[in-house]
């Protein structure tokens, strides 16, 4: 057949792969390979359609085929790329463009494939080389800047020892100097010249560079190249410049950027923050200072004359200079903070930011604080316009936000909840024709209300002030669907009831999508498996745990495309950002704490088999190795909480603590450790098994500790995030660990062994064998080798784990007449998790032969005693919260929850209203105790013996 | 008073302020960092001294010959930072940046037809209607706005460099164009 026709036959198998037909591309691929056994495309092709329907093994053997055959076609080169990036095999992908480089080295086109393979797997010293060699061969200098940048990346990439990085640094200096065309041509590369200016501190050189005209006329279009010149400048110690320079934009230009006030400002209390610079003698620079105060102090006084109410850089600035003088004893005028304060509020209080814009000032002394709230206090509370409404809803934050000690009390909270609540009704008649896409004007009554509420909860440990905050909240969402703000309250306040299912609804009303889920999907899974009905067949939070978990499978995937593609169109500013944006998103705290939470979700209704743990257990380590950045958003809630109290966020945090690094790490401990014990993997096996690139070691830990030593290592403050009940089981789990370990490893088969049934089990689904593994011959009976040594001793179990589940029923007791069941819940599923982690534990001693030919069987029936006693404290729980959940949900509990609706509100919301929201409370809590004791009764059938 | 500085990538972590909002779509990664790859002069962001994000635009420049020009993509501030001129900023930064360096011949943006207070601010930032395209947009499923919520305007300011001031017509909106017309 012709080639041209063989192309014909392809084209459908390229159409198959677009429509995630995969299958159908499997089946197109293998007809023509029977034709065309040795085609490589062909191969490539399959081996993409294969990885994409999960098939990993058998697309294994077809890749290292084709890579073995050193292909330098542009399909099969691309074809590969897909499928090998699909396995994770970064470092495949960058040999095989190498070897069709190496064959074709005048490609242009593959040396910039080969370059990019480099940079997808941060490769930074190869890409540096290959960039090199294409520009002395292409003379393009573009090639010239990515082997700069690559020489930069390189110094930047923290496995780079810190010795090597100045003399990256200055490879791409001199590299960047010998260019043929000057770097300004082009915004990114001048960015990039003095990026690497300011690394070496050659600022001299840079100031030449910023001096020129084209560079001025360069930063005055680019805001980034302004950013790095105002940071060289700054590097530079030229503070003062910086200032005039400042200065001449603010007057000359109207310039209203922030940065260039704070430039002002830093220049004109220069010598007051530095006192030692020696310029002049200390008599002198304090006269000095005083001149360029008066000097900033005119211009920002200009500014605000000038902008009037357009613009609030210049009294803004007035406060700024005179918080500063303050702070080092210069002002000369101790009411005129004060006043100023009052002229912005007077000025600007109708802005929604006004409260906002004053919080840096208000770290007031009593007199000054009781002066400004008698102003604040008889703010008029007018609600016929929208710029009344403002600022009453603007004093009302900044005098809850000043509150003292002592203002903060039962009563005195009661009284300001109930002012908030009748401004909002006097306020809302206000937005009656807004559309309903708006916001309302008096939502910042009803949010301060919730506040209120909340703090008055704290104070009392009273529920039915929740309950207060959720009718009048639901109320408000009522008339403004849009606010978020008011939803997000509401989530955190159904989740301390225990009713998440009303969390959940208002949670997907908010359309959380994309990168939103890695910073907002604490809101609804943080410790979610207090609320998972898995165990009983409900999957919809393990659901939402994988859902927001698609994220990080993007970013993955596509992350690393705009890279190549900055790089393409040489936007070199980019480039960094890039990778570190794929980097924080890769190794994501929340990314890693869903996991975590979604298996604890998974062993409750997945049966607990080893193929399991083997899986999780490689992921977790993997997890354990890597460091996390936190990039969760609680700063979105609306906190109008005093300064001095907790904020909204830690008042809410479900069971009152943060999950957090400590959280994430003790959890991780405990299920590798537990995994650890149960999986028959170790490292030199996993080693074997591994299909993609091991991914690098990033967390900080001592690298000459073992990953035991890791494990065992107890670190308090780690621990101080959990909960007591979380300490606990964590304490069960290591007691159980320890007391076991010796067994383990006395049964555990040998790795040869366990490589050999990989590898039988390999062939048998893909008739390859598993490549690099010589089976040995093993002298065995039924699998197990015959031991030598003698079993260890049998020991009683310790303590801790006799006396856990008794510890548990008292927990129990104490939480199962709290009016909120969210307690009750947590301690009952951190019990259901204690027996998972035993049956985990145990796992490997349920195999008859294991136990014989290990001698076990004494351990084995200790085993049945800890089972029983833990299924039976298990089953009386489960009968606890499911009566629990009869009588949340009766009609006398429920007429007493909607009974308590604030008087404030009574003659506005009708109780119909606030009788069904008491009613959906009471069905979500009744859902929730039934399932959740349902699914433990089931975990207690199927584990019974 | 708000700090004027480049968008970048990592301020996906922080927009929940502003892109919770209803009128501001949050896209894929790929989106915004498909700008970022291009024109990254084109997009900046509007930030509070505490470090809260108050706003952003994204822009590009396109079309050829006498069509170059700049682009709006997305421009939203976040609720509780309205009417304190940051969009007229931002759009001004806009602007300049397509004028000086991209040298494009005008500015235009689409917006929903029913999103009259962004219209009312183009208007008064100096753009006109120049053409309604049909269904531009998915719905919003909101209200009772009919084609208006569906349908955009294509609004144009002139740049100096526009002499005849082309991207000007004054019966802009009763030109109607279908959306596979417009890129
Ligand atoms: C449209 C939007 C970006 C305006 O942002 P902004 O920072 O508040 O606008 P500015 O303060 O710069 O306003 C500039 C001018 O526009 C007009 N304007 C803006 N908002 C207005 C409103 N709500 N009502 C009437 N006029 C308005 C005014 O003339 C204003 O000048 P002035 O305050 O001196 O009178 C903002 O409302 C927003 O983010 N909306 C949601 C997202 C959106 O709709 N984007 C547009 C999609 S194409």
């Amino acid at each position: 057949m012709s080639a041209a026709a063989l192309e014909r036959q392809i084209r459908p198998i390229y159409d198959a792969l677009d429509t995630g037909s995969n299958k159908s591309a499997i089946v197109a691929c293998n007809k023509l390979l029977k034709k065309h056994p040795k085609n490589d495309l062909l191969k490539s092709l399959k081996a993409l359609a294969l990885v994409r329907s999960q098939k990993v093994e058998e697309s294994l053997v077809l890749c290292d085929e084709v890579l073995e055959a050193k292909p330098t076609d542009d399909g099969t080169l691309t074809a590969m790329m897909h499928a090998l990036r699909g396995l994770g095999r970064h470092n495949d992908m960058v040999t095989m463009f190498e070897e069709a480089y190496k064959k074709q080295p005048t490609n242009e086109d593959l040396g910039c494939q080969t370059f990019f393979a480099n940079v997808r797997a941060n490769h930074w010293k190869a890409a540096h080389q290959i960039a090199t060699r294409m520009f002395k061969q292409f003379q393009d200098d573009r090639y010239l800047y990515w082997s700069v940048i690559s020489a930069m990346l390189q110094a930047k990439d923290t496995n780079t020892p810190a010795a090597m990085r100045p003399i990256l640094y200055k490879l791409a200096h001199r590299l960047i100097i010998s260019s043929p065309t000057p770097s300004y041509v082009n915004a990114d590369r001048f960015h990039l010249h003095l990026s690497i200016l300011r690394e070496l501190d050659l600022y001299e050189e840079a100031q030449g560079l910023l001096d020129s005209d084209i560079g001025k006329s360069i930063c005055a279009t680019n805001l980034s190249c302004n950013e790095v010149r105002r940071d060289i400048w700054l590097c530079q110690g030229q503070l003062q410049q910086e200032g005039e320079r400042a200065r001449n934009r603010i007057v000359l230009m109207n310039d209203r950027n922030w940065l260039e006030f704070l430039a002002v400002l830093d220049a004109t209390l220069l010598d007051a923050a530095h006192p030692s610079v020696p310029t002049s003698t200390n008599l002198g620079s304090s006269k000095d200072t005083l001149t360029k105060i008066q000097r900033a102090q005119d211009l920002f006084l200009d500014v605000s004359k000038q902008d009037r109410l357009k613009d609030r850089s210049g009294p803004l600035a007035l406060l700024e200079l005179e918080r500063r003088m303050r702070a080092h004893g210069l002002s000369q005028d101790s009411t005129r903070l004060i006043t100023l304060l009052k002229e912005y509020f007077d000025n600007f209080g109708d802005k929604a930011c006004c409260f906002e814009d004053l919080k840096p000032f208000l770290d007031l002394e009593e007199s000054d604080l009781s002066q400004f709230t008698i102003f604040l206090q008889v703010v008029p509370a007018g609600f016929t316009n929208v710029s009344e409404l403002r600022r009453l809803i603007n004093a009302y934050k900044l005098l809850r936000y000043t509150l003292v000690e002592s203002d903060i009390t039962v009563d005195t909270e009661l009284e300001r909840a109930a002012a908030y609540v009748k401004a909002y009704f006097q306020a809302l008649p206000l937005g009656v024709g807004l559309p309903s896409t708006e916001l309302q004007h008096a939502d910042d009554f009803a949010l301060l209300a919730g506040n209120a509420y909340v703090n008055i909860w704290k104070l009392t440990g009273n529920d039915c002030h929740l309950l207060n905050a959720i009718y009048l909240l639901e109320f408000a969402v009522t008339k403004s669907k849009q606010s978020f703000l008011t939803r997000l309250i509401l989530i955190r306040i159904y989740r301390l009831l225990g009713a998440p299912a009303l969390a959940l609804e208002h949670y997907r009303i908010m359309q959380i999508k994309q990168v939103q889920h890695d910073t907002l999907s604490h809101l609804i899974l943080s410790r979610a498996t207090a609320f998972s009905l898995a165990a009983s067949g409900d999957l919809t939070l393990a659901t939402e745990c994988l859902e927001s978990t698609q994220i990080y499978v993007s970013n993955s995937q596509e992350t690393g495309d705009f890279v190549v593609r900055a790089f393409q169109s040489e936007k070199y500013s980019q480039i960094p950002e890039f990778i570190s944006f794929e980097d924080q998103l890769d190794n994501s705290l929340q990314r890693d704490t869903v996991k975590i939470e979604h298996l604890r979700m998974r062993l409750t209704h997945e049966p607990i088999s080893s193929d399991i743990i083997d899986m999780e257990l490689i992921e977790l380590k993997f997890i354990f190795d890597r460091i996390h950045y936190d990039n969760r958003d609680f700063a979105i809630l609306p906190n109008y909480q005093p300064k001095i109290s907790r904020d909204l966020n830690q008042q809410t945090l479900l069971f009152g603590k943060p999950e957090g690094h400590g959280w994430l790490q003790t959890f991780l401990k405990v299920y590798i450790r537990a995994f650890q014990q149960a999986s028959d993997l170790d490292d030199t096996v996993e080693e074997k098994l591994l299909i993609g690139d091991r991914p690098k070691q990033t967390a900080d830990f001592d690298r000459n500790l073992s990953l035991r030593d890791r494990l065992l290592q107890q670190n308090p403050s780690e621990l101080a995030n959990l909960t007591s009940d979380e300490a606990k089981l964590v304490e069960y789990a290591r007691a159980l660990a320890d007391w076991l370990e010796p067994y383990h490893n006395y049964a555990r088969p040998p790795p040869s062994v366990v490589l050999a049934e990989a590898a039988k089990q390999t062939e048998l689904k893909t008739g390859h064998p598993l490549k690099g593994i010589e089976i040995p011959t093993i002298n065995a009976t039924n699998g197990h080798p015959k031991k030598d040594e003698e079993p260890p001793t049998i020991q009683e179990p310790p303590e801790f784990v006799l006396n856990y589940f008794d510890g548990v029923r008292a927990r129990i007791d104490d939480s199962k007449s709290n009016s909120s069941p969210t307690e009750l819940l947590h301690v009952a599923t951190v019990a259901q998790e204690a027996f998972l982690l035993f049956l985990v534990e145990t796992l490997r001693f349920k195999s008859p032969s294991v136990v014989k030919i290990n001698k076990l069987s004494s351990l084995v029936a200790t085993f049945n005693c800890l089972r029983a006693a833990a299924i039976s404290a298990l089953k009386d729980i489960s009968a606890i919260l499911i009566k629990r959940g009869e009588s949340d949900g009766s009609s006398e509990s429920l007429s007493t929850c909607a009974k308590i609706g604030d008087s404030t509100f009574a003659s506005q919301i009708d109780h119909d209203f606030v009788f069904i929201h008491a009613k959906r409370v009471a069905d979500s809590r009744r859902k929730v105790l039934e399932g959740v004791g349902k699914g433990i009764a089931r975990i207690c059938m199927t584990y019974a013996s | 008073m708000s700090i004027l500085r480049p968008f970048k990538a990592a301020d996906m972590f922080k927009f929940n302020n502003i892109n919770l909002d209803i009128w501001t779509e949050t896209y894929g990664i790929g989106f915004y960092l498909s700008y970022l790859s291009r024109w990254p002069d084109l997009c900046c962001v509007q930030e509070a001294p505490s470090g809260r994000m108050m706003g952003y635009v994204l822009g590009k420049a396109e079309g050829t010959g006498a069509e170059w020009h700049g682009h709006v993509t997305a421009i939203t501030v976040a609720p509780e930072y309205r009417r304190l001129s940051l969009a007229r900023k931002m759009m001004s930064l806009l602007e300049m940046v397509s004028e000086e360096l991209y040298k494009g011949y005008f500015v235009d943006l689409y917006v929903r037809c029913a999103n009259v207070i962004a219209i009312d601010m183009y208007e008064q930032l100096g753009y006109s209607v120049y053409r309604r395209v049909r269904e531009y947009y998915g719905s919003l499923g909101v209200g009772k706005g009919g084609k208006d919520e569906e349908d955009a305007f294509d609004m144009r300011k002139p740049l100096p460099r526009d002499v005849n001031r082309r991207s000007v017509r004054p019966n802009g909106r009763d030109i109607i164009v279908s959306r596979h017309d417009v890129s």
